[in-house]
């Protein structure tokens, strides 16, 4: 027991003082949060400024329809819908560009040319060569016959820009929509009154109490699914490297003759573990510490910030289902890093361990998604993705506890068997040199007592 | 033997792995206060015997005693080793690491911290013991290994090839720490293909070849079975007498003199008696034992 002491003692201390702790304990969230948003930022940044769009408009009737419609899906004044009626101020105006002012830059900006006698080709013509000088980024074209037909034509020189075309078309169905209702006599205002979306304010029921949810489960359940991801693959490569280290180095057999294989994996799975442990604790107390005088300061400075209510046993499952993750995939590293020779040989080997995990974590989405499916509950029951599943089942709607105790129950009892696996092939596999165990080997060195 | 007692009884090992023999039928004892030399070319079983010793592997067959009991766990924390292929943790502080070791070996915190810092001064290494392991030179991480290895004050303390890489003055001292260790009453066991180094500290020798035991005992009776009644001699003139088959039956001439061997019943006292009778002016006459390393030689490429 006093050896198994000093291996954990010795894998915390060292671990734990270490500059590299420090820098990922400190930029972890940052980096989390990173991954978090960095996709809707990356995807939302507009390298070129706003998209400028010309707009011909052959039905003399559409472009402030059009206008309104562009306005509008900025979502921002949803009662700036402009009368229809104001149309008419635009119509006759001669041949001059009119430029939509004040857009938020990932709103195209609208210019309406006006055919004015000429012919539509010259118009193209005209269009195409300002298009090709950079002075345009595309042109709408809307026929005479757009409200029958429903067809218009969209040139434009990034077909790429699937954000762009999208957000015309839908702008551009809503305003041939309108005027529709419009020559049909119909009252613009009562319909839209009358087709008032439904707002649907999300209530879960829980087992026991009612909680109110707008959103913010979504991204706790993707939160802790990624937090479950990142430190199991963290620390399964830290526990990968350790073994191989002791192993390169032959420090394993100074080890051995000091104390049982068994003892000195075991403490090194422990004190790897408790490194983690402290680690996310700093990180629990931070987003404490945050959510009791953060929000309150960013609220007051007019930024509010929705934290959802975790309740107190979230925190218990969560330890228990990363204990079980940890363990489960540690140990096979463990195992795995006793079988190679060098980091590298180590690497390959352990890819599969770490697809098994990437699939585990992709299996957040499905299940979030219909978390009371049978799906849902074999994959939670599975021990190599139960502790990404299950959490995120509690979270998104708690499951039958005797379905979080059977996983449980699975997941450790995979954990006695994968340590007395791994401690067999540990034992033998670390003394080895010069070559990488093959699986034969590896099948008589656990069947040797 | 001096003690009745062994600290290590071998009886009989055998250890293959798949078709490979590495030990076979191997039988030894290893006494208190003695340096038993575990000598061999590379690959004959020392390293295998001297796991099997230490509990790391067990034999197929066969029983080892060492203390007068079966190998157990607990008695690992009574024997001190010091492996051939040399492992330390890089990234750890000197004395942290001697340190760990020591609590590896159940010696405890305040215990180890007093010891640490007398073995370091003891072997030089004082200043050293707040930096990191990969700062320190090959031969200082050799000196540090050895600490690891004797932290515990071990009763039985096994050596795998300690000096190797060690330049001349740390050999000494390393040699003064072993023989002091001695003196103390541990029994150690050295392993090493370095004749020198073996016949300069070793008391008894056990010399393997290609798995199995081809020769032991005290280095005085081993030479003594292998005296080949040799004369280095160093004289002018008495070229008659060195030519007399009767009495030599071979001359080997080296840059510093000659190498007599004597024909079979012919003694030194002999030669040494015609040789001044010829009138022979000698300046250099004496008797030479056989080397570890000739005996050595001779036993494995199985000139004997």
């Amino acid at each position: 027991m006093n050896k198994l002491w000093a291996v954990i003692r010795r894998e915390y201390l060292q671990r734990v003082r270490a500059r590299m702790f420090v820098v990922m304990t400190v930029l972890g969230p940052v980096v989390i949060s990173l991954f978090g948003v960095a996709p809707a930022i990356i995807f939302s940044i507009n390298a070129g400024g706003p998209v400028k769009i010309a707009v011909v408009d052959q039905t003399g009737k559409l472009y402030s329809g059009l206008y309104n419609s562009v306005i509008d899906e900025r979502g921002e004044n949803s009662s700036a819908t402009a009368s229809v009626e104001s149309k008419a101020a635009n119509e006759n105006q001669s041949e001059r560009f009119q430029t939509m002012g004040e857009q938020p830059k990932e709103v195209p900006e609208l210019q309406q040319v006006t055919i004015g006698g000429r012919s539509l080709d010259e118009v193209r013509a005209e269009l195409d060569r300002r298009v090709r000088a950079k002075e345009l980024d595309g042109y709408l074209i809307l026929p005479a016959n757009l409200l029958e037909s429903g067809d218009a034509e969209f040139v434009s020189r990034n077909t790429g820009d699937v954000f762009t075309r999208r957000f015309l078309a839908r702008a551009l169905s809503r305003a041939v929509s309108q005027q529709r209702l419009v020559e049909a006599n119909i009252n613009v205002k009562t319909v839209q009154a009358l087709s008032e979306p439904v707002e649907l304010e999300t209530t879960g029921i829980g087992p026991t109490e009612r909680k109110r949810d707008s959103g913010e489960a979504f991204a706790l359940v993707f939160g802790v699914g990624f937090i479950m991801y990142l430190t199991i693959l963290l620390y399964g490569q830290v526990i990968l490297g350790a073994v191989i280290e002791e192993k390169e180095t032959r420090i394993a057999e100074i080890l051995f003759s000091s104390a049982k294989p068994f003892t000195i994996m075991l403490g090194k799975l422990i004190g790897v573990f408790f490194v983690a442990l402290t680690q996310l604790t700093i990180w629990a107390l931070a987003f404490l510490a945050f959510t009791l005088y953060g929000v309150g300061m960013l609220a007051t400075r007019g930024m509010p910030v929705h934290i959802p209510a975790i309740p107190a046993s979230y925190f218990v499952y969560f330890a228990l289902f990363f204990l079980m993750g940890y363990f489960i995939y540690s140990t096979i590293y463990a195992l795995v890093g006793s079988m190679v020779t060098t980091a590298q040989e180590g690497g390959q080997l352990a890819m599969p361990i770490v697809l098994v995990l990437v699939i585990g974590f992709y299996l957040f989405l499905p299940v979030s998604r219909s978390p009371d499916s049978q799906f849902a509950f074999w994959v939670s029951m599975i021990p190599f993705f139960a502790p990404i599943t299950m959490p995120v089942r509690i979270v998104a709607q708690t499951p039958p506890f005797w379905e979080i105790a059977l996983s449980l129950l699975l997941g450790f009892g995979s954990i006695v068997l994968l340590t007395w696996l791994a401690g067999r092939i540990y034992r033998v596999g670390m003394l080895m040199s010069g070559k990488r165990a093959s699986i034969p080997e590896v099948i008589r060195w656990v069947r040797q007592a | 033997m001096p003690n009745p007692n062994p600290t290590v009884s071998i009886h009989q090992i055998t250890k293959s792995f798949g078709e490979f023999n590495a030990v076979t039928e191997l039988s030894l004892e290893v006494y208190p206060g003695r340096v038993f030399g575990l000598l061999g070319p590379n690959g004959a079983g020392k390293t295998t015997t001297i796991r099997m010793i230490v509990n790391i592997t067990a034999p197929d067959s066969g029983d080892i005693e060492v203390f007068g009991q079966r190998i157990t766990p607990a008695l690992q924390d009574r024997i001190g080793y010091l492996p051939e292929e040399r492992g330390l943790y890089r990234k750890m502080k000197v004395g942290d690491q001697i340190k760990y070791f020591a609590a590896l070996k159940n010696v405890s915190s305040k215990e180890a911290d007093a010891r640490v810092d007398r073995w370091l001064a003891r072997l030089k290494l004082l200043e050293w013991k707040n930096k990191k392991t990969s700062e320190l030179s090959k031969g200082m991480q050799q000196k540090v290994q050895f600490l690891n290895a004797i932290i515990h004050e071990p009763d039985l303390l096994i050596l795998d090839e300690p000096f190797s890489g060690l330049d001349p003055v740390n050999l000494e001292l390393l040699k003064e720490v072993i023989l002091e260790l001695k003196a103390d009453g541990k029994t150690i066991i050295f392993s090493t293909h370095q004749m020198e180094i073996a016949e300069k500290i070793c008391d008894d020798i056990c010399l393997l070849n290609r798995s199995r035991k081809v020769l032991e005992g005290s280095i005085r009776d081993v030479k003594r079975g292998f005296s080949r009644n040799a004369v280095a001699l160093r004289l002018v003139g008495g070229a008659a007498v060195l030519a007399d088959p009767l009495l030599v039956s071979k001359v080997q001439r080296h840059s510093d003199g000659l190498e007599v061997l004597l024909a079979e019943g012919a003694t030194a006292q002999l030669l040494l008696k015609e040789l001044i009778t010829a009138d022979a002016i000698i300046e250099r006459f004496e008797m030479i034992e056989p080397s570890l390393h000739d005996i050595f030689i001779e036993k494995v490429t199985g000139n004997a």
